[in-house]
């Protein structure tokens, strides 16, 4: 035993296994469940496919990566689901709305509908933000609060209706537009990325955010200020699960305060907390996380390929995410014994 | 001179002593208090309110509605979470009406069913609160995460069970009994509730394990240094917790007349606000029967009133939101005080 306690920290030091250790099992089922797909069902690699299980991910890692960036900072976002309805719904309807007074002008409309929509999943995460940072409350019960409220609007305004009057060039020209064959949200999606793994290695705000989530006190202590840097986290939160939001609204053509929901919320922790983030706050890689939600969506379309009854994806969806952070805690331990 | 100075010092430091004493009593009762003003602002808007039938139907929601914050503060208390009690209402309800009707079909007497039914139900229940006692305890993981696991696991099991339908065949004996029963003209749920809540009251404040529960919420290093067996009281807790859960899934297909899939739907939420409302801190270690019942009664008095004075539904569910958010603001300020 005291030997493979030695060996433990010489292995730390090899170069390959700092990203190996980081990476954990991940890459391992992610590679798992590609070949026994492959070989289960050909449908699987076929380009329609591989198309829709790229779009979902896009959907899914942007708003995976504000929840992570909030978790990272030792908080807890309930409330993006709700933000993805209401900025659909918000969008849609300013882009209705613009569209009746002044007609024909795309480029206005889309503008003022991206606005719109980007604009109350700001606002949303930042009062969020503000609760958490000046009142005080935890961002677990502030967010279910504000996931209440903010699901009551979507619904308000809309009275669960699907919005329509969107300019066609927003819907045919962007949301479901390719390039180079691939669908837009995608390369958005790649755009947040690279924008994300800048801020947080590079910026004073990212590196402040790890430094809160990993201890309070002593980034008090070295001079952070905890406030702005807490509601800048949530506020980001909001912006990005707006922009999937958006994104969904574009791809679908319509407005719909059912986009989201408790389901994209639960997911986006899911992919956040396989993603290797940790939920005590200061750990955790947003590409690492890309790569959790791609697994998460090819899982569930393997599923859905496979005629697995989708009452069972629940199931199998929950037992892989106990068991990965059950072997995230192991590990962790391991290390701290040496 | 010196005198004069003394006295009126020592006036100046009663009035003010007085009058943080009046501030503190008025934040300790501000629940109460607006419990009643709650009341009669309903009452002036629409005098049905306070109708004999009114107040038994609320007394009645808040039946139901008290197990599931009871169930829930228990495992607040340790600084847990059960984000799948209601999935595992669904699974209960789903599991003992399948158990009840398969009773009917091979023409049991009615006390087998109903046997059957509570066996299956309370079964499951155990099964749901084991397995995220073993995994929050014994694997280390975080609530959250591990009872968003058994969330999805929980969903699925009632899913599949049913084949997503509501199940048919609880026999009239179970509905009699569970909803329609009344004792002195008070329902069944009303009578359960209360002496569930009496005897938690009991165990928390009397017994070894309910004074641990809420050493391990203050303290959990503290806890296992002063030799307390954390991991096995963790697991009863989270057992007791869905055992209560179940408890009110029982109470719930009895007054539904059948196995719904979705009963479960907000309720994780639902109680969990409740419990925050009443004063259940979700840092641990402080709440209890009370202020799971007060929390309750509030969000039922709520929903029913704006019911009544026909507020609409997605304007409520942004009021709970506020109310949810307000009352830890509230309950901030009464830890600040001590």
């Amino acid at each position: 035993m005291s030997s493979a306690v030695a060996a433990y920290p010489r292995l730390e030091r090899h170069p390959g296994f700092g990203l190996l250790g980081r990476l954990g099992i991940l890459p391992a089922l992610l590679l798992a469940v590609v070949i026994g797909m492959s070989a289960a069902d050909p449908h699987f690699y076929g380009p329609i496919n591989i198309l829709n299980i790229l779009r979902n991910t896009a959907f899914l890692t942007i708003v995976a990566f504000g929840q992570s960036l909030v978790i990272i900072g030792g908080g807890f976002d309930l409330s993006v689901g709700a933000i993805v309805a209401l900025a659909s719904v918000v969008a849609a309807k300013a882009m209705a709305g613009l569209g009746a007074s002044v007609p024909g002008q795309d480029a206005t409309i889309i503008a003022g509908g991206v606005a719109a929509g980007l604009g109350c999943g700001l606002a949303a995460g930042i009062v969020n933000g503000l609760c958490v940072a000046k009142l005080r409350v935890t961002g677990f019960v502030v967010t279910l609060g504000t996931m209440s409220a903010v699901t009551g609007l979507g619904l308000m305004l809309t009275n669960g209706i699907p919005v329509y009057g969107m300019p066609d060039s927003f819907v045919k020209g962007f949301g479901r537009a390719q390039l180079l064959g691939l669908p837009t949200a995608v390369y958005a999606a790649l755009l947040i990325l690279a924008l994300m793994i800048f801020v947080q290695r590079r910026t004073l705000f990212g590196r402040y955010n790890y430094a809160i989530g990993g201890n309070v006190e002593a980034a008090v202590v070295s001079g952070v200020s905890i406030g702005w840097h807490v509601i800048a986290a949530y506020a980001v939160s909001g912006l990005l699960a707006a922009a999937t939001g958006l994104l969904l609204t574009a791809q679908v053509g319509s407005g719909q305060a059912s986009f989201g929901g408790d389901r994209m919320m639960l997911q986006s922790i899911a992919a956040a907390v396989i993603g290797g983030v940790s939920l005590r706050g200061g750990v955790g890689r947003v590409e690492i996380v890309a790569i959790s939600a791609l697994f998460l969506s090819i899982l569930s379309n393997a599923v859905n390929l496979l005629h697995i009854d989708s009452r069972i994806q629940p199931i199998i969806l929950g037992l892989i995410m106990v068991v990965a952070v059950a072997l995230d805690e192991a590990s962790r331990r391991r290390k701290a014994r040496v | 001179m010196s005198d004069a100075e003394t006295s009126s010092d020592m006036a100046l430091g009663a009035t003010r002593e007085l009058r943080s004493a009046v501030r503190r009593s008025l934040v300790q009762a501000a629940l109460p208090i607006a419990l009643l003003m709650l009341l009669l602002g309903f009452a002036i808007v629409d005098v049905r309110v306070l109708s004999p039938a009114n107040l038994m139907n609320i007394a009645q929601q808040t039946g139901y509605l008290a197990l599931f914050a009871m169930a829930q503060t228990v495992v607040i208390l340790t600084r847990g979470f059960d984000l799948s009690l209601g999935p595992t209402v669904s699974a209960v309800s789903v599991g003992a009406a399948l158990a009840m009707a398969s009773g009917t079909s091979a023409h049991q007497g009615p006390s087998v069913i109903l046997l059957l039914g509570l066996g299956a139900g309370f079964v499951l229940g155990a099964a749901c609160g084991l397995f995220n006692g073993s995994v929050v305890a014994l694997l280390g993981v975080n609530p959250f995460v591990a009872t968003l696991g058994s969330y999805n696991i929980a969903i699925g099991i009632a899913t599949t069970i049913s084949g997503g339908r509501p199940v048919q065949g609880v026999p009239d004996v179970f509905t009699q009994l569970f909803y329609g029963g009344t004792l002195f003209g008070v329902p069944a749920v009303v009578i359960i509730a209360l002496i569930l809540g009496v005897i938690l009251h009991i165990v928390l404040t009397r017994s070894v394990f309910g004074r641990s529960l809420y050493l391990i919420g203050t303290n959990p290093r503290a806890a296992m240094v002063a030799g307390l067996p954390v991991k096995r009281i963790l697991v009863t807790t989270y057992l007791l917790c869905s055992g209560i859960a179940a408890l009110g899934a029982l109470m719930l297909t009895a007054r539904t007349g059948s196995g719904e899939p979705n009963l479960g739907g907000s309720l994780s939420l639902q109680a969990t606000a409740a419990a925050v409302i009443g004063g259940t801190s979700l840092a641990g270690g402080k709440g209890g029967v009370g202020t799971a019942v007060l929390g309750a009664l509030f969000v039922t008095i709520l929903s029913n009133g704006m019911n009544l004075v026909r507020i609409d539904g997605y304007v409520q569910m942004v009021v709970l939101g506020a109310i949810v958010i307000a009352g830890v603001v509230l309950d901030r300020a009464r830890l600040e005080q001590r």
